[in-house]
């Protein structure tokens, strides 16, 4: 059972001239009580994923396709507007940045209300006042945050009063966008902490977490989804994908990073050859193949689509299992 | 109670402010060139007198002005009078009581300038809000007409306004406070007269106000549109009214800040307003008082306008500390 599925998600940002696609016909699959990580370099479509996830798009951009099944409601991503309702209590947003998703001039409790206030049906101020507080208490914090305004509360308490809030209506799915990118690492490790705690204590049912920062990725998440060119390219659990990446790009990635663990000593570096796809042209083939080693006719003629083995999947004709046996490999 | 110490020490930094000004007052004015007594003088012997009397209504007058005293008693004297709440006589007008000439030209100047500021801020700042956020051909024509109008000198606008709304399509009067073979009374005709003359140079004062304020704070709202916090805000649905009210409280703190910048300027550019349409207001009696080298005068309504101008500022302080927690709390040393 799965909490959400999205299925052929295409977007694109369109300008006077061109089309750029952001997104390509990305799948993806978030089991409940795990963390989903998804990674990929600049411009892969990432953040635009987590847009259109949280159901709050940018509004240069058009979703031209997919559907997202979450709790038994099947939403037609193209058409996001008429799904407005649904932002907050089914899915919500963990911003980028905990420093300015809180507005300045707001008290917590102030700002709480407003949230509550935007789901479906009336409260009153003592009620949200109540739940809010029972939330905070939840994630350690004293009630007497209701009352402050967010430059009275040490970094800390912030990010927690964001998640705080994030979860305030019991969203099914947490979106997280890069939450971790303007942290130093000390913050960083409580916000990983705090990720885990949301999913742990079933404040969410489920995190899409989403940032390129592939270290901590690999320690925090429980599924890796790996993103190339507006396409979900390998997702599998996370042991496996940072032990055993099957697909070119995955691996290419997770050379170009160092780990922080024991055996990490002595390691040699690889870059990924090439330049990141341009969005405007869509080829036929697989988009990694040109600055893929392992290439060959095929790649460049016809998009592999992505193909599960057992927990794992991978969008590749040189990992296609029908002809693994085949290449002898 | 920490906010009350911060504004008594803002009070102590105008009262320094004020004493500092107090002298440039007596002394600028001072050193003008020529003798506010010559031109006295000429004007009330006319040309056939005497040198000999001319002489001895020169000493006379000199005598009665104090002005054969030391400048630094003349300014002991001046001080020690403003202390008292007297402003000394008229030179040009003499024996006219400064005070009385004052008394009667601020209620014009108070009546002109603070409908302008209040309404000016007002609308400007609201235009300008909801050219952000519409964006489109709404806010480039808010944008190009503010711009025009914020960056024309007053006087200019108000000659402009003048030759279109007067002289070429005569729908106002041209200049004055009221019509010739009408008296300053309380009275419905005396009214409309006095209201007709009133409203251009308010419209030249409120529309240079309204310009600047609405490019502030079009770009301060464009600027907070794409805050972090109203990202997230849009991420739980959040009605759009909530949303722009969330816009216009930030932005709207720095506009405070500009307001009390540009109290200054404005005063000064409302007297200019004042000579080009020949209202008897401050800004005339001034501009009369200079020319004359009428030095009570000069000294009264710059004193004057600098107390409004500290009396805004303060205002403006008082203001920005109940509107902002975040200079509340740096006040109290929360921070």
């Amino acid at each position: 059972m799965t909490l959400a599925t999205i299925r052929d998600l295409r977007a694109h940002y369109a300008t006077a001239e061109r089309r750029y696609h952001a997104l390509d016909g990305a799948e993806l699959a978030v089991e409940p009580g795990r963390i989903l990580g998804i990674v990929g370099e600049s411009g892969c479509g990432k953040s635009t994923l987590a847009s259109v996830l949280s159901l709050n798009p940018k509004p240069a951009l058009r979703v031209d396709s997919g559907t997202m099944s979450i709790a038994g409601t099947e939403i037609d991503l193209a058409d996001i507007e008429s799904h407005r309702s649904l932002r907050g209590g089914t899915v919500a947003l963990l911003p980028q940045g905990a420093l300015g998703a809180l507005n300045p001039t707001r008290r917590i409790g102030a700002a709480a209300h407003d949230i509550l206030a935007a789901g479906p049906g009336r409260i009153k101020r003592s009620a949200s006042a109540a739940r809010t507080a029972a939330r905070l208490e939840e994630l350690d914090l004293p009630p007497r945050v209701l009352d402050a305004y967010p430059h009275q509360l040490s970094g800390g308490m912030r990010q927690r009063v964001v998640a705080a809030l994030a979860t305030l209506r019991d969203p099914r799915l947490l979106v997280a966008d890069e939450p971790s990118s303007a942290l130093d690492v000390s913050s960083q490790r409580l916000l990983m902490n705090l990720l885990r705690r949301l999913v742990d204590e079933e404040l969410v049912e489920g995190i899409v977490l989403i940032t390129h920062d592939v270290a901590l990725l690999s320690e925090l998440a429980d599924r890796i989804a790996v993103m190339y060119a507006g396409r979900v390219v390998e997702q599998a659990p996370a042991r496996t994908l940072v032990e055993r990446p099957r697909h070119p790009y995955s691996k290419a990635l997770f050379a170009s990073v160092l780990v922080p663990e024991p055996g990490t000593r002595e390691r040699r570096l690889d870059g990924i050859p090439g330049s990141p796809p341009d969005l405007r042209a869509r080829e036929p083939g697989c988009a990694f193949a040109p600055r893929c080693a392992e290439a060959t006719e095929q790649c460049r003629a016809r998009r592999p689509a992505l193909i599960e083995t057992g927990p794992a999947a991978a969008a590749c004709w040189l990992r296609d299992p029908a002809k693994e046996p085949a290449d002898a490999r | 109670m920490a906010f009350l110490r911060h504004l008594l020490r803002k009070l102590g930094w105008y009262a320094a402010a004020f004493a500092a000004a107090l002298g440039l007052n007596f002394f600028l004015p001072r050193m003008l060139p020529g003798n506010p007594v010559d031109t006295l003088v000429a004007a009330s012997l006319g040309r056939g007198a005497s040198s000999e009397s001319k002489q001895r209504v020169y000493e006379t007058y000199i005598h009665e002005f104090g002005l054969d005293q030391g400048l630094w008693e003349q300014f002991a004297t001046y001080v020690g009078n403003v202390m008292r709440g007297d402003f000394g006589t008229s030179f040009s007008r003499y024996p006219a009581d400064v005070s009385t000439m004052v008394a009667d030209t601020l209620p014009w100047t108070i009546l002109l300038q603070v409908p302008a500021v209040a309404l000016g801020w007002i609308i400007g700042n609201l235009i300008g809000a909801v050219a952000a956020y519409r964006r489109g051909g709404f806010d480039r024509g808010v944008y190009l007409t503010s711009l025009f109008l914020s960056a024309a000198p007053y006087y200019c606008l108000a000659v402009l306004l003048l030759y279109g709304l007067a002289v070429a399509l005569p729908l106002f009067p041209t200049g004055g406070g009221w019509s010739f073979g009408m008296r300053p009374e309380w009275s419905a005709a005396f009214a409309a007269d006095a209201l007709s003359h009133w409203f251009l140079p308010f419209l030249s004062l409120l529309l240079v106000f309204i310009g600047g304020q609405a490019i502030g704070m079009r770009s301060m709202a464009v600027y907070e549109i794409d805050a972090d916090y109203v990202g997230f805000a849009r991420s739980f649905d959040l009605p759009d009214r909530k949303i722009v009210a969330y816009i216009f409280r930030n932005g709207m703190l720095p506009q405070i800040t500009g307001l009390a910048l540009a109290i200054g300027t404005l005063v000064a550019g409302a007297l200019l307003t004042e000579i080009v349409f020949s209202y008897p207001g401050i800004g005339t009696l001034l501009y009369d008082a200079i020319l004359n080298k009428d030095y009570p005068v000069i000294q009264a309504v710059t004193l004057l306008v600098l107390i409004a101008v500290l009396a805004a500022n303060f205002f403006v302080d008082v203001l920005y500390g109940l509107i902002d927690p975040r200079i509340r709390a740096a006040e109290k040393g929360e921070r």
